[in-house]
């Protein structure tokens, strides 16, 4: 008697134990696959790249979260010059601002005077020297 | 949550009626006092609960349902292990949620946490270096960990973890800096986490230590995304080990019982070893709440908490245990990566990085994969620092995840997480595999050793089968009641041969032997096993096992060897039946727990069976040997012996006048065989021996005396071309060269146990899976029997006499029924450990004559 009912209760325990996992994975799934829901999409200030020393005078204005810079095809700022790696930096924003971080380039990356080792967060009006080529920010606030 | 709560609400209500269950209670009887921490346990989680939706309405909503769910499996495993500590621990919860809901109304919690750094730092180590000072022990011996206050128990190394992960994360978020040398701006760090490490190793807490160092690392490791950091791991793990090998006693224990842990099996390592028993007794689904044996391993309660979940839930349930505390590390990463400060991020890194650490430690030292280490397996553990501590690591991780980054932070600070999330995955599925060796691949040879002590809680809760003689007379019986059966033997002589089923000493003899079918696990149907097992946890109640022995010989048996040391085999020559089995001295089963010192003592060793354990020298019993080999021979055909002139002087029983030496084989005359040795070669002496099966083991379902090497002997025998004398045989064995030549050259196989009851009532016999031999031809065997013939031509026998290692004398006692004989044929063997003749020859030839 008290080992049927016991038997019915341990089957009921794991029961409940697997749809409790299977529960909890479906969800940590989902939050990985997906974009959490958690992090609101507030408005990306737009970061404008300028390049004196390229003939053209090379503008650009971006509004997504992460701007690749290189002498590769497929960065989203293309500089073509012997000096620039690659995959030369990349911009991003995060925590309300924007970051630049070097991606372990050749001749390295400059904030003025400062060589680029971590991430920094970047101000309007900052020049960035990539190699040789200066680089000019300019944040404007979307609303 | 719902379903968290049917799982505890489940577990629970399973547990209270185990003890009904184990009894095969015929009404429902349910043990309320598992509604008492059910019932804290309830009132914790909606004090928490409710305070979570009021003041964090936005956190994580799978953080606290996992910890609740681990903290109500904990609570209810402790109680079912000791309803005493259980009850502490409810308390201690209870303390915990207060804690929980008042630390949750503060606001900026984890500000005021960041700011005051190094006060906290410095207070959880001041609390440190208090159990220097007036540092106590719970259980009165040990590393003194702890501090009383007001009853309470509390062990300052749990908080400091917490501490420590605060004062790390504050630190790293304020001072990893671009262009600071990274070696300056940790530095102090450095300093900090090894003045702790070593107050702690001064305290002996040498798993808490380890564990620093560890959370240190990973939090080094993720803060300055420099992977290459976890090269400092194997760097570290060996020359701690190396130096905590040499200097610390307890390191050097727990190193050489984690590499050998069957060594010191009922020692060192009685804890670890009983550990994978009792995972191994788990198996896939467990043996079901409150039906297993998880206090068998020490300190279950504490450290060994997941061996207790293993052998109850088994592999399923620990599965779900380890993949809950994945969860929640994966919850907690997932929450740092999306903080939105470095040190929110950092501290809930730490803190999950710190409950992934520490349960892959204790639950990989309770399976043998890691060295032990004495660290709590985190909210299921007994432990009430601990739980208050990990709760409000809960607490802060919740509050974290209220407060997530606008933005996703880029790939480049999120990959160094992952990366960390991956390799504590890669950890939990090694502890997942290890667990699945013991619990499936590796189960029944576990559960097969004899340090499990499982069949005694079987033995008291089922009834064993009884084993009885020949005429169904029964010589060991199951007395008392449910719970608390006993065996009993009813023939003490016996016990050598019965063995013993005892909680303390283990199993010996036919209680070891016959166990599964005294137990009934091999003689009851599959289904009938299973279902006993699935509803009870508990063997079926054992079947009756029926032995060739037949007690009025017995009796004889044990009277005539009375007073002397030796043994006697009396068995049916042509069936090989053994009737009698006795040893001379024997000890009293029934009376083991009070004499096992002195029987352990006894230089007289009565515990020892010596008719078939003994093993002596053939000595002159080679007479018979040689004999058999010299008619047996095709070339000889059965011919006069040789006989020469040369009388023996030194036999074992005094010459009458006799006409040559060949006459003196049945009385054991040193030189008498030296004849015969050399019409003989030894390769067909060796082969007779080994025709005989005497450097077998004969198969009795009794422990028997190991044989020599058979290749060795026949090097032996080769190179001293005659001497046989220092061979040795078990009083066995040479009732068995007995019982062939009185078989007319035909070797029965020797039976000891008849047969056993199955499910419905039938008798069922034990086959035997070889056939007779033929050793002798007849012709022969009856020109030996001839050979030896004693005054009444009914019996033949020989006498010998043989030289121990130590030198000591030993007499033989040979012999066997002839043609002339009324009745079954019989054979039987005596040896005496004394230098006495006329005793072997009385107690041989009584056993014989008087069997009839």
């Amino acid at each position: 008697m008290s080992a049927n009912i016991g038997f019915a209760f341990r089957v009921a325990m794991f029961v409940c134990l697997y749809l409790f996992l299977f529960l909890a994975l479906r969800t940590i799934w989902k939050s990985v696959t997906q974009k959490d829901s958690r992090i609101s999409n507030i408005p990306v200030p737009t970061l404008q790249i300028s390049s004196l020393e390229m003939a053209e005078g090379t503008e650009s204005a971006f509004t997504s979260a992460e701007v690749l810079i290189g002498r590769d095809h497929e960065c989203d700022f293309v500089i073509n010059h012997p000096a620039i790696s690659s995959r030369h930096g990349r911009f991003s924003f995060h925590q309300n601002q924007w970051w630049y971080e070097d991606l372990k380039s050749t001749n390295g990356s400059f904030l003025e005077d400062l060589r680029i080792e971590e991430p920094i967060v970047i101000k309007d009006g900052d020049n960035i020297y990539c190699g040789d080529i200066q680089l000019k920010i300019k944040i404007t606030p979307n609303s | 949550m719902v379903v968290a709560v049917a799982f505890i609400i489940f577990y629970a209500l399973a547990l209270s009626l185990a003890e009904a269950t184990r009894f095969h209670s015929a009404t429902l009887r349910i043990q309320a006092g598992y509604l008492l921490p059910l019932g804290g346990w309830l009132v914790g989680i909606a004090l928490i609960q409710r305070t979570l939706h009021r003041n964090l309405p936005n956190r994580d909503i799978w953080i606290f349902p996992i910890v609740a769910l681990l903290i109500g499996l904990g609570l209810l495993t402790i109680w079912s292990l000791s309803a005493d500590l259980g009850f502490k621990q409810v308390i201690w919860f209870l303390i915990g949620s207060l804690i929980f809901v008042l630390a949750a109304g503060t606001r900026d919690l984890t500000l005021t946490l960041k700011r005051y750094k190094y006060v906290w730092l410095l207070l959880g180590l001041l609390l440190i270096v208090l159990t220097f000072v007036i540092g106590v022990n719970p259980g009165n011996q040990g590393p003194k960990l702890w501090l009383n206050i007001f009853g309470f128990y509390m062990q300052p190394s749990e908080p400091l973890k917490l501490l420590m992960i605060v004062y790390l994360a504050a630190f790293f978020a304020d001072q990893i800096r671009p262009n600071i040398p990274l070696f300056d701006s940790i530095l102090p760090t450095v300093i900090i986490t090894g003045l702790a490490g070593l107050l702690l190793i001064g305290q002996k807490d040498i798993g808490t230590a380890s564990l620093f160092v560890v959370i240190y690392v990973l939090m080094l490791t993720v803060t300055t995304r420099r992977r290459r950091f976890l090269w400092i791991f194997p760097l570290l793990v060996i020359v701690a080990s190396l130096v905590g090998y040499l200097t610390i006693p307890v390191v050097r224990t727990r190193l050489e019982i984690w590499l050998n842990p069957w060594l010191q099996s009922s020692g060192a390592s009685y804890q670890l070893v009983q550990a994978k028993i009792a995972v191994a007794a788990g198996g896939l689904f467990g043996t079901g709440p409150g039906l297993g044996s998880p206090q068998v391993v020490p300190v279950a309660v504490s450290d060994f908490i997941f061996t207790a979940i293993a052998e109850e839930m088994g592999l399923f349930g620990t599965a779900a245990v380890m993949l809950l505390i994945l969860l929640l590390t994966m919850r907690g990463i997932l929450i740092a990566q999306a903080a939105k400060t470095s040190f929110g991020r950092y501290l809930a890194y730490g803190i999950s990085a710190y409950f992934a650490a520490q349960s892959f430690f204790i639950i990989g030292g309770n399976l043998g994969l890691v060295p032990v280490t004495g660290i709590t397996l985190p909210f299921l553990s007994y432990g009430g620092s601990s739980l208050v501590t990990n709760l409000l690591c809960t607490l802060l991780l919740l509050k974290i995840s209220t407060e997530p980054a606008y933005q996703m932070p880029p790939e480049t600070i999120r990959r160094p997480y992952q990366w960390m999330a991956g390799a504590f995955m890669l950890m939990f599925v090694g502890l997942f595999l290890v667990n699945s060796i013991y619990a499936f691949v590796d189960q029944a040879k576990l559960l097969n050793r004899p340090e499990n002590p499982r069949w005694a809680v079987f033995d008291r809760f089922t009834p064993r089968g009884s084993i009885l003689s020949q005429n169904g007379k029964p010589l060991a019986i199951t007395t008392g009641e449910i719970g608390s059966y006993k065996r009993e033997i009813t023939y003490p002589p016996l016990s050598n041969t019965l063995g013993y089923a005892n909680p303390l000493y283990g199993q010996s003899g036919l209680e070891l032997s016959l166990y599964p079918y005294l137990r009934g696990l091999a003689s009851k149907s599959f289904q009938t096993v299973f279902l006993q097992k699935l509803f009870f946890n508990q063997p079926p109640v054992g079947s009756d096992v029926r032995l060739n022995l037949n007690i009025p010989m017995q009796q004889r048996a044990d009277t005539l060897l009375d007073g002397h040391k030796g043994a006697a085999v009396l068995m049916n020559a042509d069936t090989g039946e053994i009737y009698a089995l006795a040893t001379a001295p024997y000890f009293d089963a029934n009376t083991l727990n009070e004499d096992w010192e002195q029987l352990m003592n006894n230089a007289d060793a009565p515990l020892f069976n010596r008719a078939t354990q003994g093993s002596y020298p053939v000595g002159t019993l080679d007479n018979t040997l040689y004999l058999s080999a010299y008619w047996n021979n095709p070339a000889t055909e059965v011919e006069t012996a040789p006989s020469g002139k040369r009388l023996d002087r030194y036999c074992a029983k005094g010459i009458q006048a006799l006409g040559s030496s060949i006459d003196t084989l049945q009385y054991g005359c040193e030189s008498t065989s030296l004849l015969l040795a050399d019409e003989v070669s030894p390769d067909l002496l060796h082969s007779t021996i080994a025709a005989y099966g005497l450097f077998q083991p004969p198969d009795v379902s009794l422990d028997v005396a190991t044989t020599i090497n058979e290749a060795d002997a026949k090097q032996a025998i080769l190179e001293t071309q005659s001497s046989l004398a220092s061979l040795k045989v078990s009083p066995l064995q040479a009732a068995m060269v007995a019982a062939t030549i009185t078989a007319e050259g035909s070797k029965p196989l020797p039976r000891l146990v008849n047969s056993y009851q199955d499910e419905f009532g039938n008798w069922v016999a034990f086959k035997p899976d070889i056939q007779p031999v033929n050793v002798l031809t007849q012709k022969s065997a009856l020109k030996i029997q001839e050979q030896l013939a004693g005054k009444s031509s009914s019996i033949w026998y020989q006498i010998g006499h043989g030289k121990t290692d130590e030198g000591e004398v030993i007499t033989w006692y040979l012999g066997g029924t002839t043609q002339e004989w009324h009745g079954s044929p019989l054979a039987v063997a005596v040896v005496l450990e004394a230098d006495d003749p006329q005793a072997a020859a009385v107690i041989g030839t009584r056993l014989l004559s008087q069997a009839n």
